[in-house]
């Protein structure tokens, strides 16, 4: 049986027939016992295949003739086929196990997908062989034996066996693997033999043959040339420095393509191309290599900037006087009260009179509290005070003299600051003691009669006073003029205003009225109508009360300005509040008013004013609506002559102490030959600063270290240690200057510009500026 | 802002900001990176007082206040300094404790970013994140050959033509008079558009440029990569990697001294030379490089003077017709480099688009022309112009193409379009639909910057300060403390990988329309959308 040989073509009557039929043919002579079988092809598919009973009975199969496609596909172990010539496509498809034998060229897609099984063929193969084979852990992996060369392609997606290139005769001796092969390939291994044109490094690699593999392809050649009956090859294709082996990747020796790093590239083409620093090289030389986000140093692009004293507490700046109010409380906190206290001095010689009782103290409306709606720093407290303070001791004089005409806080001021400064300074005027409105029309309830007095007292220790007996006349302003270095005047308004409506004789003046009561010398009607309800008005209306008037009406002409403690006093005494009012006529009975309503009045006041009284003045003195023209350094066209005070424009008390200030400020320039320079300090602006750190409930203040602990100390360090706390690079040190003061620094290799400084400082010390540009 | 303040029209609060800061009191460390890094300072310490009020159980004692102080990150509402949602912060946070959180019903900001009557400049593109490209689909997809194409493993071509082709009986002619051929480039086409040295960081540029010479002299990839109109460094003018550039002059004229003083010394001639008419993120208006991005490098490249304001008008001057503006234009660029190198304009998408290539077809020396389309992004552009002008690029695209068919003269003028492709991230996809709706190669730039160099704009308004020299990651700011962030050989890098992948992708496109050797340009029966309206307006199918 095993002998017999059982033959069946591929004709049926010289007509080729199907290849279905073929295969039924096959199948039935093999269960009908046929083993060793010879097929007569003409062109049939898949022939030799689906043999399952060869796996326990080997069946031979010989193909003469033409065999089409796919010879053995899901060929099984123990079928061997035998090939006597050319084969075409696909041999051993999805080969499961068959051994087949090819004596002639196997066409294109040879061992496509083939799992198991051997094929040997005896010349060249055409394109994509080898393809998508697999390897199956349970079964020998599958071998391809060419004897000559493989088409392009070869190898795609191979993923498991051998395949064996001899390179013997070669349809192209040149390129025995043919043209990109082993794209894909992720398994097996391929011996070639003679000259390869590359293969897909990103999929596999050529490796040295060790001695077993060696072993394994010679012992297996030798079984191979005999199949394909050219066993006289053995020796010419057993010549180890001829081949070669190519393996897949496993996964960790596949790294993609390797691509030239790009530094490389930069360097060696880049810059090597363009010149030494690439692109600009040229044209800068700025560093542009990479940095991290978080930066220090010239890289941030903000830098902290301690910026202590720089600018105005809004306080100081909102002071006519320029009273450093911050500073004041800044000693308090630092135990130095009385340093407080005297400082005032330096500015106002009226610390107690003005910033204790008269001031509305401007300081405190601009106090930044305000802003986080917080009670502003009560600087009354430390106003009172300053009645204790001595004059300080004066510096020995230089010889140049100041005339000051009149003894009013404007005069009083500027005679003080002058003589602080060391020149002298007389003052002139009609009154026999200093000290003008405030000691003469002022009315007690609004300041002590003490505290005027003793502050009055301790500018006139130092003052010299000439009590004029008589009023200035043009020749004795000449004559002042020319004994003088300068002459400053600040004497007031003290012409009071005065509207002529019939009957106006009948009106007493605001400040003849307030000076004749203070000197005890006169009582007011029971019922009293001022014309003119501002704070003047106010006072009037206060002090009437207390002479002796019982009904009381302020009239305006339109709601009036008053403010403050003086109408909340004058609302105390009953005082009514009437507008608009516009007078007609002050009669026996009251004043008519143009709406023909007359308001009964047994003294009519009028409040509406005072002019500054300047007769005397000489025709070079420019006068504007009858106050004297000045410059910003309070220069009148006379450069010799000064002018401030309620002389220049109407005014608070402060007004007039500030220009006294700053008048002695610039002739102490002018006396040592230089420009008058002024505080250019801009005010700090109240965002800089952070309240958050004070109590928002306190409305009033305790004491004076009550003060002092709720002032925010715009402007200046109060050196609480906070920025250094907050920063988190711990970049802020504090140094200790030489000669007192500290000063905070910050380490720009530290530092990364987060603001925290800036944001967290409650004086508004640090500000975040922007660098110089990098170029 | 306070509440004892008062407030103004412009007084926001947080919740009227589109980006809300959203910060966790519970994680902070305090750490300042988050407002070292903010490029707006749109965050700030804050500084926070804390009230407890201590009541005893029955009222035992008299209740009393305790205030605390605590500090945090606070958001400034100040629209100056409104935040734009960069996340930086984060980026920064070693605890992830601080976020930008979109809020799209915040909207009062819009009505408040005028202030000085000067309306809103920005950087980005329109902020609007649907595309039309996105919605096309490949719907021929061929599967049974062996080989089908297969965009892993089979070689392609793709390159492109960018220069008049003469049509095969001018070609002749042209062989047997050994007439003048119009020079013609083969090359990718994925263009790199035209942004400046100037509207761009020294080192974003050289990132750029340095990734373009790697494609092509490393990956054998010929891409190329216009300028903009802010010049060329002198150095690149004078070097090989000059073949890689296409110059750009545009109504400005910025740095073409300095082009012209090279040309005697140039190894090699540019690729091309783009003229600048319009750009398709701010269609009629003309670049604006702001005075703070000019310092002495970007002065010194444009042949300017340091510290001012760029504007390049929104026209080229002494033009007065489509023909004269065209053809003079052209005839002057092509005579600069002895009519070897070719010239094309660009223009923004527009529906006049059709009048200008009907003037490029009658010119012979008219190498393409490049559309802009209104998804086209800017270093700077008013707001308006952004959102509101402009044409899409499909359409305006599909029309040009067609009527060059309809002359037969499709394979002649090559279409360049641009504008919003991969909007989205679909780079590919974008650049295959247009492709196959007519052009021949497609522009980017918003995306090189988005995906080169990680930029940090979206459609949804997010970053897009371009203009203000803030860049948080570098690209567009010419402040060295910014840019230094960017390394240019990272861009290089990113620009490789991101043209490989695109290379594979587009494969991945072709393949199933059998196309490896030349690119499907027209080919529009493999384009389908589900929109019928869109369909029919595209000339594609509709599939549903």
């Amino acid at each position: 049986m095993a002998k017999k040989i059982t033959r069946i073509s591929g004709f049926d009557k010289g007509v080729r027939i199907e290849s279905r039929i073929l295969e039924e043919r096959i199948q039935s002579a093999v269960r009908g016992g046929a083993r060793r079988l010879e097929v007569d092809a003409m062109g049939q598919h898949g022939i030799g295949g689906r043999l399952w009973v060869s796996k326990e009975e080997p069946i031979n199969l010989t193909i003469i003739g033409s065999p089409g496609q796919r010879i053995g596909s899901k060929g099984f172990p123990g079928t061997t086929i035998e090939v006597m010539g050319g084969i075409s496509d696909d041999v051993g498809w999805l080969n499961a196990g068959a051994e087949i034998i090819i004596h002639g060229n196997a066409s294109n897609g040879a061992c496509n997908a083939m799992a198991q099984g051997k094929v040997f063929v005896a010349g060249n193969i055409g394109a994509r062989g080898m393809t998508m084979t697999k390897t199956n852990p349970r079964f020998d992996p599958p071998e391809l034996w060419v004897l000559g060369s493989v088409g392009d392609y070869f190898a795609e997606f191979m993923a498991g066996g051998t395949a064996v290139i001899c390179g013997h005769e070669a349809q192209n001796p040149r390129s025995i693997l043919g043209y990109r092969p082993c794209v894909g390939m992720v398994g097996g291994r391929i011996f070639v033999r003679g000259p390869i044109e590359g293969y897909s490094q990103a999929d596999v690699l050529m490796e040295p043959i060790d001695d077993d593999t060696w072993a394994w392809l010679t012992r297996n050649m030798e079984s191979y040339l005999k199949k394909i009956k050219r066993g006289r090859l053995l020796r010419k294709l057993t010549k180890r420095e001829e081949w070669q082996l190519i393996r897949s990747k496993n996964p960790f020796e596949k790294k993609g393509k390797a691509r030239r790093s790009i530094n490389d590239f930069r360097t060696n083409v880049w810059d090597a191309e363009l010149g030494r620093g690439g692109l600009i090289g040229d044209l800068t030389d700025l560093d542009r290599s990479p940095i991290p986000l978080i930066v220090h140093g010239n890289l941030r692009r903000k830098i902290p900037v301690w910026e202590n004293r720089k600018y105005l507490a809004p306080c100081q700046s909102s002071c006519p006087t320029g009273m450093p109010v911050q500073e004041r409380w800044r000693l308090v906190r630092d135990g130095m009260v009385d340093e407080a206290v005297d400082l005032a001095l330096a500015y106002t010689p009226f610390p107690a009179t003005v910033c204790g009782y008269l001031c509305p103290n401007l300081c405190m409306e601009g106090c930044t509290r305000q802003n986080g709606s917080m009670a502003s720093v009560d600087i009354t407290k430390l106003g009172r005070e300053g009645i204790k303070s001595k004059a300080p001791e004066l510096p020995p004089l230089s010889g140049k003299r100041v005339a000051v005409v009149g003894g009013g806080p404007a005069g009083i001021s500027v005679a003080w600051q002058i003589r602080m400064k060391g020149h002298e300074a007389v003052v002139f005027d009609m009154a026999e003691t200093l000290g003008g409105k405030i000691a003469s029309a002022i009315p007690n309830s609004r300041v002590p009669k003490e505290v005027v007095e003793a502050e009055v007292e301790r500018a006139a220790k130092v003052l010299p006073h000439v009590h004029l007996q008589q009023e200035l006349k043009a020749g004795d302003f000449e004559e002042l003029r020319e004994n003088h270095d300068y002459v400053v005047l600040a004497i007031g308004a003290q012409k009071p205003r005065i509207i002529p409506v019939p009957g106006h004789e009948r009106i007493i003046p605001a400040l003849t009225f307030l000076q004749e009561v203070k000197k005890g010398n006169t009582k007011s009607g029971k019922k009293v109508v001022i014309i003119g309800a501002g704070n003047v008005g106010c006072d009037v209306a206060t002090v009437a009360a207390n002479v002796g008037a019982e009904e009381i009406t302020l009239i305006d002409i339109q709601e009036p300005a008053s403010f403050g403690k003086e109408r909340k006093e004058a609302e105390e005494v009953g005082a009514r509040f009437k507008w608009p009012c516009f007078t007609k006529e002050i009669t026996e009975d009251g004043v008519l008013l143009q709406s023909g309503e007359l308001l009964e009045a047994d003294t009519v006041i009028m409040s509406i004013g005072d002019q500054p009284d300047v007769d005397f003045l000489p025709d070079n003195i420019a006068l504007d609506r009858g106050h004297v023209v000045v410059n910003d350094d309070f220069q009148t066209t006379d450069s010799q002559v000064f002018a401030i005070g309620d002389v220049v424009r109407p005014g608070l008390l402060t007004h007039a102490i500030g220009h006294g200030r700053r008048v002695a400020e610039v002739l102490d320039d002018l006396f040592h030959n230089r420009r008058p320079k002024s505080d250019t300090r801009d005010m700090i602006d109240y965002k800089r600063m952070t309240l958050e750190y004070f109590d928002p409930r306190v409305i009033e203040f305790s004491d004076l270290n009550h003060c002092a602990s709720e002032c925010s100390s715009c402007g200046t360090c109060r050196d609480c240690y906070l920025c250094e706390t907050i920063c988190p690079q711990s970049a802020i040190k504090r140094n200790e200057l030489e000669g007192g003061g500290f000063e905070r620094v910050v380490d720009p290799e530290k530092c990364i510009a987060c603001g925290f400084c800036a944001n967290s400082c409650p004086c508004g010390i640090w500000d975040m500026k922007e660098p110089a540009p990098l170029e | 802002m306070l509440s004892e303040r008062p407030i103004t029209p412009s007084t926001l609060s947080c919740k009227d900001l589109p980006w809300q800061i959203k910060w966790d009191i519970n994680t902070c460390t305090k750490c300042g990176r988050c407002t070292a890094v903010c490029p707006v300072s749109a965050i700030e310490l804050g500084v926070f007082r804390k009230r407890e009020i201590k009541t005893p159980m029955g009222l035992a004692a008299k209740p009393s206040n305790e205030f605390s102080v605590y500090y945090g990150i606070r958001q400034r509402t100040d629209p100056a300094y409104a935040c734009i949602g960069c996340s930086m912060c984060n980026m920064v946070c070693p605890n992830n404790s601080i976020e930008p959180i979109r809020q799209d019903d915040s909207t009062t900001l819009h009505f408040q970013n005028n202030r000085g009557g000067q309306p809103r400049t920005r950087g980005g593109r329109r902020n609007n994140g649907d595309s039309l490209l996105d919605q096309l689909k490949f719907i021929r997809i061929s599967m049974l050959t062996d080989p089908a194409l297969d965009a892993g493993r089979h070689e392609f071509d793709l390159r492109t033509l960018l220069g008049r082709v003469l049509s095969p009986e001018d070609e002749i002619k042209c062989h047997q008079e050994k007439g003048w051929k119009p020079p013609v480039r083969e090359i990718y086409p994925l263009v790199i558009g035209g942004m400046s040295f100037g509207a761009l960081s020294p080192n974003m540029w050289e990132g750029l440029q340095m990734g373009v010479a790697y494609l092509n002299e490393e990956m054998d990839m010929p891409v190329r990569m216009c300028t903009g109109e802010g010049g060329c460094p002198p150095r690149l003018l004078r070097s090989r990697f000059l073949k890689y550039v296409i110059l750009q002059i545009a109504s400005g004229y910025f740095g073409w001294d300095e082009i012209i003083h090279a040309i005697p010394e140039m190894k090699e001639d540019p690729c091309a030379i783009e003229i600048k008419y319009g750009q398709g993120a701010k269609p009629g208006d003309g670049g604006l490089l702001m005075w703070h991005k000019v310092n002495k490098l970007i002065a010194a490249i444009r042949g300017v003077p340091e510290g001012v304001s760029l504007p390049s008008p929104p026209t080229h001057q002494t033009q007065y017709s489509i023909e004269e503006s065209v053809a003079k234009m052209i005839q002057s660029m092509s005579m600069a480099w002895g009519f070897r190198v070719p010239v094309y304009p660009k223009i923004s998408a527009s529906s006049t688009s059709l009048a200008v290539l009907n003037n490029l077809v009658r010119n012979p020396y008219a190498a393409a022309l490049a559309i802009d389309g209104e998804d086209g992004g800017t270093g700077a552009a008013y707001n308006v112009s952004m959102n509101h002008m402009g044409h899409p690029i499909a359409s305006n695209l599909r029309d040009c193409y067609k009527v060059l068919c309809l002359s037969g003269a499709q394979n002649e003028i090559p279409l360049i379009a641009g504008g919003g492709i991969g909007k989205n991230g679909n780079l590919a996809a974008n650049a295959a639909s247009l492709i196959m709706l007519g052009a021949s190669m497609v522009q980017i730039g918003k995306y090189v910057m988005q995906a080169g160099a990680g930029y940090l704009g979206s459609e949804k308004d997010r970053c897009n300060v371009c203009n203000l020299g803030v860049c948080p990651k570098g690209i567009t700011s010419q402040n060295p403390r910014i840019y230094r962030r960017l390394d240019p050989e990272k861009v290089a890098e990113r620009l490789v990988d991101f043209y490989l992948s695109f290379d594979t992708e587009l494969r991945k496109v072709f393949a199933p329309l059998g196309r490896s050797t030349s690119l499907p340009i027209g080919m529009s029966d493999g384009l389908g959308i589900s929109d019928k309206a869109a369909a029919d307006r595209l000339d594609i199918k509709y599939v549903i």
